[in-house]
């Protein structure tokens, strides 16, 4: 004990070290202790002058939560130091409702600075005990205190303050804002009465809090008493207005009737979606569609480079909603636009497109940013306009890689088998997102001529070409490619045959599928372990025999494979080959087998996978379990 | 391959079953054409057990997507199979099909959009 004693003391000493490394380490061991002038020595620290240590002994203060902590930290709200005091009232905010009962306690203190804190921490903490101690502070001889005991009801929202708040409207003319704040966040339908009286104020600032006051209360009904001001000469009341009518629609949830005055109020609309403050952007968009005539869809159109993804998506949306001629509207704000806002309003038209867009924006397929280009060659893609082949042939020779994609993957939604040698060129482009495009769109054309392109591409020199040629021939899957596929598993590059083979089990309808089967016998793993897949698709268990001598492959994955593609066939007939690799030495193919025998389940398996739920290997004994479980639940 | 229908306020569902290739593709191209003679032109595709897609299956989507646009009519899927959504992908027919994960998703959509 004496120990700690003197080695606090030493610390406490260290808190005035010059050295900021020093005074970091103190206030962090004393962090660590839980006697008294350890947590005198942080309150001490919350004075230092370097903020990351008064940060730092904050830290360690929020998380004793006892009143004795409490008590030293409402002592420290009489500092003459702001940042101290401001320092203080976060860490009890933090403390919170363990340190009620002595803020509570401290609204009584004779300084009124204490007072007025402690009335704002309260209402930080928003604990419903503080309601009766602020409402008697309603009454105090500070001025201070009353606003900050009222701004702390409102915070709290307890109905239960109401009474008291109202007397405080009456008759404390300098609080009385705070009052009506504090009154609307309580959202008492009680108030709503009190407050009408209050908006024939001649007072505009009275009428602004009323009005806010009124928002917050989110009540429907409210809304008719608060159109009247959209006319106000006051430009602050009349957003007021308008801002608590979005207040009230997004509380209430409900539909509000009410048309305000758009002219008066696009700009205060769209200074808020373009800030993106979440109720106005809300309430926007959804009156949006019905107020399309009014000149507000141009201003959203205007601020679409400013707002996030949600919004951006639900404008989207509602242009969908609007159709053709939100469209012409979207074209003619083109030609004023940034780049920013033209790829917006590009990527915004995508519901809506069609031939008559298409055309409108063909013009900006020849636009100096390459962007926009791009995202032009996609629209025309989109909108089905085969008019706009010709513009696509010219941008998929554009000099920008990303345009000549764009281009030849529009061409490929756009054209037929008449426009396959101009798409064939993309194989041989430079821009490996060309190439990929140009087997995009190949594929959805498909037809004879494609076909033999890319059945020539197999033996291309190019290895890459040859591997496109035979993943494009797998994606036509037409009954043309099943020769091409079925000879390719001879293919010299062992890639070619794994992906041949692949396809072909995709595509089905191959009736000779002897090749597949000579591939059970490929130098290359890979090219087994997809023969055996392949065999087991398209022949189900007639594949057996072919694939049992894989089980015993000289490559554990293979025989991985081949014992999951046996628990595939799902015949328990075949169990009892799989029974012995249960004692298999490998952990891996003993899992396989267990999984196996989930799907087969023989009851023969049981001694053996018994003994496996009792292995260290956690997958192992899992698997076993899983099996044990299905074989007795269909006994 | 099998294609079951169902009405869901104002869309259509089609349920298709099996392989969309040249031969069901035709198919699906008929079943369309009769629910807009009928003035159908809100159509959901459900793809949940679409097996396989060829190049001709994807060509008859395609066929069919254009002719929803030029009846203003929307036409949207869901329930792709990763095989599926992969041939969507590498063709970025994903640009021009609107692609929902469930019918329920699209559904939801569809009724948060009216034709004006």
């Amino acid at each position: 004990m004496n120990d700690v004693v003197r080695r606090i003391g030493e610390l406490l000493v260290r808190l005035q070290s010059p050295d900021y490394y020093d005074r970091e380490d103190a206030v962090k061991e004393l962090g660590t202790c839980s006697e008294d002038d350890a947590v005198h020595g942080l309150v001490m620290a919350l004075e230092d002058p370097d903020l990351g240590i008064r940060e730092l002994a904050a830290d360690f203060l929020a998380r004793i939560k006892t009143p004795a902590v409490s008590q030293l930290l409402i002592r420290c709200l009489a500092s003459e130091d702001i940042g101290t005091r401001n320092l203080t009232c976060e860490v009890l905010v933090r403390i919170g409702s363990d340190a009620v009962p002595v803020l509570i306690e401290s609204l009584e203190s004779d300084d009124r600075d204490v007072r007025k804190f402690v009335a704002d921490v309260l209402g930080r903490i928003k604990d419903p005990r503080a309601v009766e101690p602020l409402c008697a502070r309603l009454a105090d001889d500070s001025r201070n205190v009353v606003c900050s005991a009222a701004e702390a009801l409102g915070e709290i929202g307890s109905p239960e303050a109401v009474p008291d708040l109202l007397a405080v409207c009456e008759k404390t003319e300098d609080a009385r804002l705070h009052a009506i704040e504090a009154l609307g966040k309580t959202g008492d339908p009680a108030v709503l009465e009190r407050l009408y009286e209050y908006l024939e104020s001649p007072d505009p600032m009275l009428q602004y809090a009323v009005i806010e006051a009124i928002g917050q209360m989110g009540l429907v009904r409210a809304v008719e008493r608060l159109i009247p001001f959209f006319d106000s000469t006051d430009p602050a009341i009349a957003e007021a207005a308008m801002s608590a009518v979005i207040t009230v629609s997004v509380r209430s949830r409900e539909p509000v009737a009410c048309d305000p005055p758009l002219d008066r109020f696009t700009d205060f609309l769209l200074e808020g979606i373009k800030s993106r403050d979440p109720a106005t952007t809300h309430y926007t968009l959804d009156h949006l569609a019905q107020w399309y005539g009014s000149g507000i869809m141009e201003g959203v159109f205007s601020v679409l480079e400013f707002v996030d993804d949600d919004t951006f998506r639900r404008v989207v949306e509602i242009v969908g909603e609007i159709g053709a001629p939100a469209g012409e509207l979207l074209v003619s704000r083109l030609s004023v636009s940034s780049k920013q806002l033209k790829l917006k309003l590009l990527d915004a038209a995508r519901l809506i497109v069609d031939e008559e867009f298409a055309r409108h924006v063909m013009p900006y397929a020849e636009d100096d940013d390459p962007e926009i280009r791009q995202r032009v060659a996609h629209l025309q893609g989109i909108s089905g306009y085969v008019g706009a082949v010709p513009t696509l042939k010219k941008l998929a020779l554009d000099a920008n890689g990303h345009v000549r994609a764009a281009a030849i993957a529009a061409l490929g939604w756009l054209c037929g088998e008449e426009d396959v040698d101009f798409i064939l060129t993309g194989l041989d482009d430079k821009y490996p997102d060309v190439r990929e495009a140009t087997v995009g769109a190949l594929i959805i054309v498909g037809g004879s001529k494609v076909i033999a392109k890319f059945t020539a591409d197999l033996y291309h020199e190019d290895t890459e070409r040859q591997r496109l040629a035979v993943t494009a021939l797998g994606w036509i899957g037409e009954v043309d490619v099943v020769e091409p596929l079925l000879r390719a598993i001879n293919h010299p590059d062992a890639g070619v045959r794994k992906s041949a083979i692949s396809a072909l089990a995709r595509i089905g309808n191959v009736s000779d599928v002897e090749p597949i089967a000579l591939a059970l016998n490929d130098e290359n793993s890979a090219v087994r372990k997809a023969a055996v897949s392949a065999l087991v698709t398209l022949r189900g268990g007639w594949a057996f025999h072919h694939i049992r001598p894989l089980l015993d492959d000289p490559d554990v994955w293979v025989r991985y494979h081949t014992i999951s593609a046996v628990g595939d066939i799902g015949d328990p007939k075949y169990a009892d080959y799989l029974i012995p690799y249960l004692d298999d030495s490998l952990d891996v193919i003993k899992i396989a087998t267990a999984k196996a025998m989930a799907v087969l389940c023989d009851e023969r398996a049981v001694p053996a996978l018994a003994r496996l739920t009792r292995e260290k290997n956690a997958d192992l004994a899992d698997a076993a379990k899983v099996a044990l479980t299905r074989i007795g639940g269909t006994t | 391959m099998d294609i079951r229908t169902r009405e869901e306020g104002s869309v259509t569902v089609l349920y298709l079953k099996g392989r969309l290739d040249l031969a069901s593709g035709a198919t699906l191209k008929e079943e369309v054409k009769k629910l807009f003679a009928k003035g159908c032109t809100q159509i959901h595709l459900n793809l949940a057990e679409v097996e396989f897609i060829n190049s001709s299956g994807l060509g008859s989507l395609v066929s069919v997507m254009k002719e929803v646009r030029l009846l203003k009519g929307r036409l949207t899927l869901s329930n792709l199979a990763s095989y599926v959504q992969e041939i969507f992908d590498i063709t970025q027919l994903s640009h021009i099909f609107e692609v929902f994960p469930t019918e329920e998703d699209a559904l939801v959509s569809s009724q948060s959009v009216s034709v004006v």
